[in-house]
């Protein structure tokens, strides 16, 4: 893992806020970043096998046809459920919250200033419990 | 033999006495049956002493086993005390029985005494007793009852208040916008070649029309006191001269009725004072009006005079006395009531509403005055009011006079922004009359693109107006166009909210609606000959740019790309490219009342207010249009954040746009 670099796939329909996000993710180095304006053409790219993808809830906005956050969300789980995805909202809504935590999502963050801070954080803990499961498994294959 | 006599003379006495009691008394055998009983007993079960004698003494009641019962106990125990039974008589007599046993010389049981006590009384009264209980009880849930009734139907009346109040003030506000033109059209009318006939109706329709409006906004002006929203402004004013220039506009009608009017001025009042002329204004010209109106000969005399006066201020005593009809007394405290007057008469034979004394008493009072009244039946009325004027040094502010056309005020060129055609008809036809051009714009930004291409002298702006409205587009031609060209608001609701607007957003004054033909030609001519001299003046001063507030701040933007300019031009330009799409769909889905795409355009947004360093303020009015649109409400409040919302992204963008250039300019 430490030879690879983490591949991140970043989905907003909002450019503005997407171009923001991939400059701090490439600021902080280490991650290998993809954008992509809609949840169909982040479909359409995950055989590029993605570890992680910061997914936007409110994809069908603007473009009333497009893909919704949720259903791309249940796409990605049906194509790999280990890709770990973290949802972004710009609403700070239980309701949406449990919405994405009910189709598997990893977490939920509300798009603010300290968003980015979150995510890091967020894919941190993804990676230190994936770590964490491995160790486990071959834990419990020597047993 | 004596002591015979004296036992014979005792069982007299104690016959005497058992004979005496009103309770039935009664002597039984061990047996039961009766032995002796008084006269009262004979009463109460209504037989003879001999039919009685030898009976069984249980038959007589209506329970014949606990009479035995209580017989049986009695020769038991020896007594039996307060046992409840009740007579066979005619009208079953309750009766508490007492009773004790008799013995011989030996001692040996031979009888029983016993006494029944009538307790009908108390019995009823026991019932009378608990049927008031009852009653009491019941009349305290019906009280309750009515209690909760009462509080309901306040809760309607005062719901119904202020359902009043928005009636009011909506209608007034509706019906002064048409009569507006129609005031304004029969004016324009009255100056062309007519008949004598057709002269004398259209002056008809303009008198109706301008007592309409007198009293739609009478109206207003209640309903805003009701509201608790009359304002009152502390300007410093020249009370003498404010006072005889109104009471000329009742010379013409005075000398009409061959009245005699006095006017007395107490020298000692100072020139200056500080307080709210127009509304004292409107105070003395009702009571003056009233005066006139109910005074057919005979004198008015006005007495303004000082009470009493301190460092700061001033009470002053105005007074209106009429010689008139008079006001009965039962109807004094009546009058100062909303629509009410003197008598139901009143009104057909001097007309009028009955609001005007109503608000004189509310100006008076919500500026901590008094108002009395004195009167007297066929011999006139007085009616007076105290009100308390702060003092000062300062200046009265210039009061408005006619202005004669000036020779050197000549090819005055006007905008006129207004969306109504009627209105812009009308307004042309007054500005052609005065000799000056005018142009019209029917709304904000046509007024823009006029502005850019052509040079006004003067704007005159209406309010509200559809795709631009009047507060923006000044805001655009004083923050944009760096403009300082005089804009005078037409508005045909003048509250006090608006009015600091109007000068918030940079207007230089307003007119109220329907438009005052003389009072629009004086403040245009004002402003106009203000611009000649501040002009020249501009020829000995540098000219100094005009320090503006910025909507963006790329601080964040700066943090974040590290000032990056390539990174920073990517966002910027990002922005741009994607801001006006999102407010063409914003006011696009509003107009059209599409909620769900409102809220996505406006969701889009948010973000983008950090990132560009837009005041946050702007993002929690972004907030509520989303909230608003997931009510599915379109409403004022709605439209005017819709609209502020645009005109801050149109700002932010020219901004930004600035920015990239200066930024792509230094990368190259």
């Amino acid at each position: 893992m430490n030879t690879k670099r983490v591949k991140i796939f970043l989905v907003d329909d909002d450019a503005l806020f997407l171009k923001s996000l991939e400059i701090e993710f490439l600021d902080s180095g280490s991650f290998e970043i993809e954008t992509f304006a809609t949840g169909e053409l982040c479909i359409a790219a995950l055989p590029a096998a993605p570890d992680i993808i910061v997914l936007d809830y409110h994809l069908d906005g603007l473009d009333k046809y497009a893909i919704n956050g949720i259903s791309t969300l249940d796409k990605i789980k049906e194509f790999n459920p280990a890709i770990q995805v973290i949802m972004l909202s710009s609403q700070d809504k239980i309701e949406v919250a449990i919405e994405c935590m009910h189709h598997q999502a990893f977490d939920y963050v509300v798009k603010s200033e300290t968003a980015f801070h979150h995510l890091k954080k967020t894919i941190n803990t993804i990676y230190r419990l994936t770590k964490m499961q491995k160790e486990l498994n071959w834990y419990m294959e020597r047993m | 033999m004596n002591m015979e006599r004296t036992a014979l003379q005792n069982s007299l006495y104690a016959n005497s006495l058992i004979e005496a009691s009103l309770d039935p008394l009664m002597t039984i055998s061990p047996e039961g049956k009766i032995t002796g009983m008084n006269q009262a007993t004979v009463n109460v079960i209504g037989l003879s002493r001999e039919l009685l004698t030898g009976t069984d003494f249980f038959e007589y009641f209506t329970d014949p086993k606990k009479a035995r019962e209580v017989y049986q106990e009695i020769f038991k125990q020896g007594f039996v005390a307060d046992y409840p039974l009740t007579i066979m008589d005619h009208k079953l007599t309750d009766v508490l029985f007492n009773g004790s046993v008799y013995k011989d010389d030996k001692g040996k049981v031979v009888g029983a005494v016993v006494v029944a006590r009538d307790i009908t009384e108390q019995r009823r009264i026991e019932k009378e007793l608990m049927e008031a209980k009852v009653f009491a009880e019941l009349a305290t849930v019906i009280a309750e009852d009515a209690k909760i009734i009462a509080e309901k139907a306040q809760h309607i009346a005062e719901d119904a208040v202020k359902a009043k109040q928005q009636i009011l003030s909506n209608m007034s506000h509706e019906i002064r916008t048409p009569m507006n033109a129609i005031i304004g059209f029969t004016k324009v009318v009255l100056k062309t070649e007519l008949n004598a006939k057709q002269k004398e109706y259209l002056t008809a329709i303009k008198m109706s029309g301008d007592s309409l409006i007198v009293l739609i906004n009478d109206i207003l002006d209640l309903a805003k006191v009701d509201a608790g929203k009359m304002t009152f402004e502390q300007i410093p004013f020249k009370l003498s001269s404010s006072i005889s220039a109104m009471l000329h506009l009742f010379e013409p009608k005075i000398e009409e009725k061959n009245l005699e009017l006095i006017i007395i001025y107490d020298k000692n009042i100072p020139e200056v004072l500080v307080g709210d002329p127009v509304r004292l204004h409107q105070i003395i010209l009702n009571l003056v009006s009233n005066a006139v109106k109910f005074t057919t000969r005979g004198k008015i005399t006005i007495d303004v005079r000082k009470l009493m006066e301190d460092d700061q201020s001033i009470t002053i005593e105005f007074t209106v006395c009429d010689t008139g009809i008079g006001i009965p007394v039962e109807k004094m405290e009546k009058i100062f009531e909303n629509f009410q007057q003197a008598s139901s008469n009143t009104s057909r034979l001097y007309g009028g509403t009955g609001l005007g004394l109503a608000i004189v008493k509310q100006l008076v009072e919500t500026q901590g005055g008094t108002v009395n009244v004195e009167s007297k039946m066929d011999e006139g009325s007085e009616f007076s009011f105290t009100m308390c004027f702060q003092k000062t040094n300062a200046k009265a502010t210039s009061d408005i006079e006619i202005l004669e056309l000036d020779k050197d005020i000549k090819n005055i060129r006007i905008l006129v922004v207004e969306d109504i055609a009627l209105n812009q008809l009308l307004m042309k036809t007054l500005l052609d009359d005065f000799g000056f051009e005018s142009e019209i714009a029917s709304n904000g930004s046509i007024a823009i693109e006029r502005l850019k291409l052509k040079t006004f002298d003067i704007i005159l702006m209406d309010l509200q107006m559809p795709e631009m409205n009047g507060f923006e587009a000044t805001d655009y031609i004083r923050k944009v166009m760096h403009s300082d060209i005089p804009i005078i608001a037409l508005t045909a609701d003048v509250t006090t909210a608006d009015v600091a607007k109007c000068k918030m957003v940079g207007m230089n004054d307003y007119i109220a609606k329907p438009v005052d033909e003389k009072l629009l030609y004086t403040k245009i001519v004002s402003y106009i000959k203000q611009k000649l001299v501040s002009d020249t003046e501009a020829f000995f001063t540098i000219e100094t740019k005009p320090k503006i507030t910025k909507y963006t701040d790329l601080d964040y933007l700066n943090l974040r790309t590290k000032s990056n300019p390539k990174l920073m031009i990517e966002m910027i330009s990002l922005y741009l490219e994607q801001t006006p799409e999102l407010i063409k769909t914003m006011k696009d889905s509003f107009v059209g009342e599409d909620w769900s795409s409102l809220q996505a355009a406006v969701h889009k947004m948010i973000p983008s207010f950090s990132i560009m360093g837009i005041s946050s303020d702007f993002e929690v009015m972004a907030r509520k249009i989303q909230e608003f649109a997931s009510n599915q409400q379109r409403t004022e409040e709605m439209k005017e954040m819709v609209f502020q919302l645009e005109s801050i992204c149109n700002n932010a963008c020219i901004e930004l746009q600035e920015e990239l250039s200066k930024i792509k300019n230094s990368t190259k």
